[in-house]
């Protein structure tokens, strides 16, 4: 075996080793993630702490429950603007909103809602096309640190940029009506932090916690590995409603997925789909 | 063929010179072959790479099968990386101001083929050169095909490096010199 070879054979053993740590001593099961994304984003850990090896790292998790939530937070990515994916947001209002609106009552999971960019441009939304009163909003993630940047309200200051994407979104008025500025900062109006239950919940391990007429989960099962990423497509669809919709990422498919002969996708839509049984 | 997956890495400037390598191509090729274009998130580029190529050009979802004879572009605004026969989608940040990034996709392939992996990489742009190097030091066959203001030798020394029209050579002896090779 060549240097390099046996190096990297060395790496993935301590990477495996760090993994079963992890999931053993804090019930974060990591080993049924995305191969490639996952030694690439340890390694670029690995760097950002200065640290050695895996192992060297191994060992600072196991002792320290805030090396543990750094570890996490260098394993998610979300998007870190509001309006990041205009065309989906725009297919949302096209497709799913008119639905929606003869509903009495909406119950929406957002699955992996990260530091909550996304979900607040649902619920800006929302607000926009008249539907808050009558929706429920719960967003969900396995990091109790996104989840608390999340619940804080507070975001970059929108520029140009985010307000180009929020009008291509089909966004009416604007979007610092729903924010106030400090510095280069905003804070979201109470009326929307307030009415978005955040909620620590693991995709991973843990069961199904309401029935959802809206499941968005977008670009969060990336990260999964294919038996991981069938099984959690089971629990989304144990907790969609029948005629319920469930949002994926652009290049999110249910295709080998178990349920999918469940699903309808709306055509012309960014990979929105409709429990059809 | 020995090798089991060919990554292809391109900076925007070289589309033209990407479609030339996709028309030299054999239609019976025994591997998956790769594509990372440098791109924005609305160019259209699939049709236009595929129009001289004799194999399918797709754009994979993720979670897709590699499977031997198609190429696979990476979609724009996420890395494509290769996981053992499948493909993998991520939204990690963008490197060196890319997403897709050609280091993302050739870290990958050293990773998940090693040695059965080759790479070429079109010149022009820093990303894709730490990653071939990744590939190459795993034992991976690379190359770096060079602009055509450059000439002669390139600075990097221990990369192949060949003009366009060396290309269709290389990909010949890929598939015929790898075979009576010894593993390290």
């Amino acid at each position: 075996m060549s240097a390099a070879a046996s190096a990297a054979a060395l790496e993935a053993l301590e990477a495996d080793l760090l993994l079963e740590g992890v999931a053993r001593h804090w019930g974060f099961d990591l080993r049924s993630h995305s191969r490639p994304q996952l030694l690439r984003r340890l390694r670029r850990h690995l760097r950002e702490e200065r640290l050695e090896s895996f192992s060297a790292l191994q060992a600072r998790v196991l002792h320290d429950s805030e090396a543990l939530e750094g570890l996490l937070r260098a394993l998610s990515s979300t998007p870190t603007s509001l309006f990041a994916d205009a065309a989906f947001f725009r297919d949302f209002r096209a497709r799913v909103v008119p639905v929606l609106r003869t509903w009495p009552s909406v119950r929406v999971w957002h699955a992996g809602c990260g530091t909550g960019e996304d979900t607040y441009a649902l619920a800006i939304l929302l607000h926009e096309e008249g539907l808050w009163g009558r929706c429920r909003l719960y967003a969900s993630d396995a990091s109790e640190g996104l989840l608390a940047d999340a619940r804080t309200g507070v975001l970059p200051l929108p520029g140009e940029d985010d307000a180009r994407r929020h009008a291509e979104s089909g966004g009416r008025g604007s979007l610092s009506d729903y924010y106030t500025r400090d510095g280069n900062w905003a804070l979201l109006q109470p009326k929307l932090r307030d009415g978005i239950f955040f909620t620590q919940h693991n995709l991973t391990i843990d069961g199904s916690f309401n029935e959802f007429h809206v499941i968005l989960c977008r670009d969060t099962l990336l990260s999964f590995n294919r038996a991981l990423h069938n099984r959690v497509h089971a629990r989304l669809y144990e907790s969609l409603a029948r005629f319920g919709f469930l949002c994926l990422g652009r290049k999110e498919s249910l295709a080998r997925t178990p349920h999918a002969a469940a699903y309808e996708e709306l055509e012309g839509s960014g990979h929105i789909f409709r429990r059809v049984t | 063929m020995s090798v089991g997956l060919l990554v292809v890495g391109a900076p925007r400037s070289a589309g033209a010179d990407v479609e030339t390598l996709l028309s030299m191509l054999p239609a019976h090729l025994p591997a998956p072959v790769v594509v990372v274009l440098h791109r924005g998130p609305h160019d259209v580029l699939a049709p236009p790479l595929g129009r001289r190529c004799a194999l399918p050009v797709v754009e994979p979802d993720d979670k897709d099968d590699l499977v031997p004879g198609r190429v696979y572009l990476a979609p724009g605004g996420y890395h494509l990386l290769v996981d053992r026969g499948s493909v993998a989608l991520s939204v990690e940040p963008p490197e060196h101001g890319c997403r897709p990034a050609i280091d993302a996709l050739f870290e990958s392939a050293a990773d998940s083929y090693g040695a059965a992996a080759a790479g070429l990489l079109f010149a022009g742009h820093d990303d894709g050169q730490e990653g071939l190097g990744l590939l190459q030091a795993r034992g991976g066959r690379v190359a770096v095909v060079r602009g055509e203001s450059e000439s002669g030798e390139g600075q990097e020394g221990e990369v192949e490096r060949l003009s366009l029209a060396d290309v269709g050579g290389w990909l010949t002896r890929l598939a015929y010199a790898a075979r009576g090779r010894v593993q390290p």
